[in-house]
């Protein structure tokens, strides 16, 4: 699509100019990162790319079209400005909005290569692949052709199955296997043969789930994806805590001049400001390494060898909790509002680890095929309920996949549940022996 | 263009599909008159989003950050769902807003109750000048010279005159072989139309009566902007004596007092008369009330009023009962006993909202 490249070109011989400074600086504090990339863009063409979540090409889905409305709306209402946009890929690619200013500018280059860093450095993102550009490509060339040979109808239908399961992966697997084996592997992990148990059920369901090749072939590249992205959901603390760490130590280090401090200073608080009900980011991460810093911790190490759950698990404690005002919120059941429940430390962080365990998702395992055929998943429940509502839907997905009854044990208010797809009808069981048992 | 255009385009077709299955719901909602600007109206709807396991709605509370005493209401709801962990995940209540063109809304109307397209009466012909040089003509300037239609009947003429050699093709062009592009005159009809909503505005039309009369009209304007290329509204208010309103007022002023409709009827008269001729105009006259009249004699002269004066001048003739705690109901069945044969008058009742998308498939159903 050659008329989309009119709108990114290369940096301005200024841009190239402070993307070597600070690149030059970034490394003499002992970062390390594969090339970075940079390009600039048009504000329009920023939220087509932010839909796409980076890549300039992405299989055609109506869901990058949805989230490309919701963004344009977001901008056009002034609620939302996209500033920085970076890709996990070697080279790292990063783009530059045109319109913004050359603080700004200075500020999301030195943001992109404390990412560039991590991406490299920290081992959730170890096995991750690395030419994720070239993989996105030939995922769209493949939807495109069986699109072309299938008919958009089929295909859209499958595909909105299986990105409906694209969260039933083992978010562990990646590293557990590359611990296992020492090999340097990249992409996602081959799926394990027998019937289970398994946290990835993705890829159980391409080794056996009676499909047509074109369909294993969706559901493989679905897999795929699910797993280059999941570390980036695992770290989202960290990964923009670190970045934050180093653009404000990169900038205040001599790279700025000093009519552009309050510009950047506007921005950078701008990025990590907090408000009632919300955890930002950026905000918790960076206050995190400042924290880790403080206490004479090694940096670096932290940034290797954790993840959001572990990296908050070693460094958040009582004065950390007290410092950084957080408190745990809780529907009002009379007011129906949502208030300040609670700032005692300890549940803080009891529930904040329950958030990020897992990468915020519930875990569902697959624990095997019953004697009928059904594929039966089982909730690990951890004091939260499921949404029923959803979780029906999602079953019947899952059926659609697997071509055959499926069902979900759970727990509801404390009392066990087995949710029975089967023949098209849904019914909901009681459960008197919860396999489902609250573990964590 | 962009690559995400296809996908937005995508999705908007998916949405657009949404809409117009779920069409009958917006019908009895003021919803997207709100929402209505000169040529687009943004509809809201539901985000779609595919199924997956996520925790439930119990699960609201999480970690924020900031001050505040225990028991304090965070400002901001929704703020829990970027909590914690799960951040960008929480977003299925989200409502988007699409932008669907006033002619497709139409469109989509006029599919869900079976509408017909409206023959306008086109009293008026009028020829626009359109520039499109679509004809061929004998004369005109060399500028314009259409040089395949000039060789063409050069060559014919060769042909004719027996001087068409295959060996040596040659053909000369003489004066008369020339051909020339020329304006095509196209009369256009421009067809223009204004209704006239009357609605009775004495104490005993409550809100809910309002907002009823607030949404046929809407979706009624909607089907006859989409049949003429030039709609005007016009807006009576009337209780005992009837006055021309905007558009604001028409909805919102709210007057005591007695209900004489002939009031209203004279005055829709006059307008007719002396703005909106029937030789220019395609004319809808509806009027709402719930169904009180002053007196007897008031109705008697209505009718009158009607079947001599306006009747003959419009296309049709729209009555709206909406039935109200205090109104009798009467004046539909007077106006259906004296007029009821008829077929330029409609008349209808609405008890509830429900009832809105019968009202409109009487009112447009007739395709006058």
């Amino acid at each position: 699509m050659l008329p989309a490249q009119r709108h990114r070109s290369p940096l301005s011989a200024e841009l190239a100019h402070w993307a070597e400074r600070i690149e030059a600086v970034a490394r003499s504090y002992g970062l390390s990162f594969h090339p970075v990339e940079f390009e600039l863009l048009d504000a329009r063409a920023v939220n087509g790319l932010a839909a796409y979540g980076g890549f300039p090409v992405r299989y055609p889905s109506w869901r990058f079209g949805m989230e490309f409305e919701r963004l344009e709306k977001g901008y056009h209402w002034g609620l939302s400005k996209i500033y920085e946009l970076v890709i996990n890929n070697d080279p790292v690619v990063a783009y530059l909005v045109r319109s913004n200013s050359l603080p700004e500018q200075k500020l999301v280059m030195a943001h992109v290569f404390g990412h560039a860093d991590f991406f490299r450095n920290n081992c959730w993102f170890a096995s991750t692949e690395r030419r994720m550009l070239d993989a996105m490509a030939q995922h769209a060339t493949l939807v495109r052709r069986r699109i072309d040979s299938h008919g958009l109808d089929t295909v859209e239908r499958f595909l909105d199955l299986a990105l409906s399961l694209e969260n039933l992966i083992d978010p562990y697997l990646p590293l557990r296997r590359k611990l296992a084996s020492g090999a340097q592997v990249s992409g996602a992990p081959a799926p394990a043969a027998g019937d289970g148990p398994t946290f990835d059920v993705l890829g159980f369901l391409c080794e056996r789930a009676p499909l047509e090749e074109w369909q294993r072939e969706i559901l493989a590249l679905v897999r795929d994806e699910a797993y280059y992205f999941q570390p980036q959901r695992m770290t989202k603390i960290m990964n923009e805590g670190w970045a934050s760490y180093w653009h404000s130590r990169i900038l205040t280090g001599g790279v700025l001049d000093g009519s552009e401090i309050v510009d950047f200073a506007d921005c950078h608080s701008g990025a990590t400001a907090t408000a009632p009900g919300r955890l930002n980011p950026y905000k918790l991460g960076i206050e995190l390494f400042r924290c880790a810093e403080r206490r004479g911790e090694d940096l670096m190490r932290l940034r290797r060898v954790h993840d959001d759950a572990s990296f908050v698990d070693e460094l958040l404690d009582e004065e950390f909790v007290a410092s950084q005002k957080m408190f745990l919120y809780a529907r009002n059941p009379r007011s129906g509002k949502s208030e300040v429940a609670e700032r005692d430390a300890a549940k803080v962080k009891a529930r904040l680890l329950a958030d990020l365990s897992w990468g915020g998702l519930p875990r569902i395992e697959l624990a095997g095929v019953d004697e009928g055929g059904a594929l039966h998943l089982l909730h690990h429940h951890d004091g939260r309920d499921l949404q029923l509502a959803k979780a029906r839907e999602t079953l019947a997905r899952v059926a659609g996949v697997w071509g055959g009854p499926a069902l979900l044990d759970t727990r509801e208010d404390g009392a066990g549940r087995r949710l029975r797809w089967r023949a098209g009808e849904l019914k909901v069981e009681e459960l008197d022996t919860p396999a489902a048992q609250p573990t964590n | 263009m962009f690559r995400i255009d296809a996908d937005r385009a995508r999705f908007r077709e998916i949405v657009r599909g949404r809409i117009r299955s779920d069409l009958s719901k917006y019908l009895s909602t003021p919803e997207l008159i709100a929402r209505q600007g000169e040529h687009a109206v943004s509809v809201p709807v539901p985000q779609i989003e595919l199924p997956q396991f996520c925790f439930g709605a119990n699960e609201k509370g999480g970690v924020g950050q900031g001050p505040g005493e225990r028991g304090e209401e965070l400002e901001g709801e929704g703020g829990g769902q970027e909590g914690t962990g799960a951040a960008g995940e929480g977003e299925g209540q989200h409502i988007l807003e699409v932008d669907v063109e006033l002619d497709e809304l139409a469109e989509m109307l006029g599919r869900e109750l079976a509408l017909p397209r409206i023959e306008p009466r086109g009293k008026r012909q009028l020829v626009s000048d359109s520039a499109r040089y679509s004809d061929i003509s004998n004369s005109g300037p060399d500028s314009l010279r259409h040089f395949r239609r000039s060789y063409r009947q050069a060559l014919r003429r060769t042909i004719a005159a027996g001087e068409w050699d295959p060996a040596a093709p040659r053909v000369a062009p003489i004066r008369e072989d020339f051909r020339y592009r020329a304006r095509r005159i196209v009369p256009a009809p421009e067809s223009s139309a204004v209704v006239i909503h009357m609605m009775d505005v004495s104490g005993s039309m409550g809100r809910e009566q309002k907002e009823i009369v607030r949404i046929e009209a809407f979706w009624i304007d909607t089907w006859l902007r989409s049949q003429y290329e030039n709609l005007e509204v016009v807006y009576i208010v009337h209780d005992a004596s009837a006055k021309v309103v905007d558009h604001d007022a028409f909805f919102h002023l709210r007057e005591s007092g007695g209900t004489k409709i002939s009031s209203a009827y004279e005055l829709c008269l006059q307008l007719i008369r002396e703005k909106h001729r029937p030789e220019d105009w395609n004319i809808y006259p509806f009027h709402y009330s719930d169904g009180d009249n002053w007196s007897a004699r008031d109705t008697e002269k209505c009718i009158a009023l009607l079947r001599e004066e306006i009747l003959p001048r419009v296309n049709q003739f729209c009555y709206g009962q909406v039935k109200s705690a205090y109104g009798s109901g009467q004046f539909k069945k007077d106006l259906d006993a004296s007029l009821g044969g008829d077929e330029r008058v409609v008349t209808s009742s609405v008890a509830e909202r429900g009832d809105i998308h019968n009202a409109i498939r009487a009112f447009l159903g007739k395709g006058r």
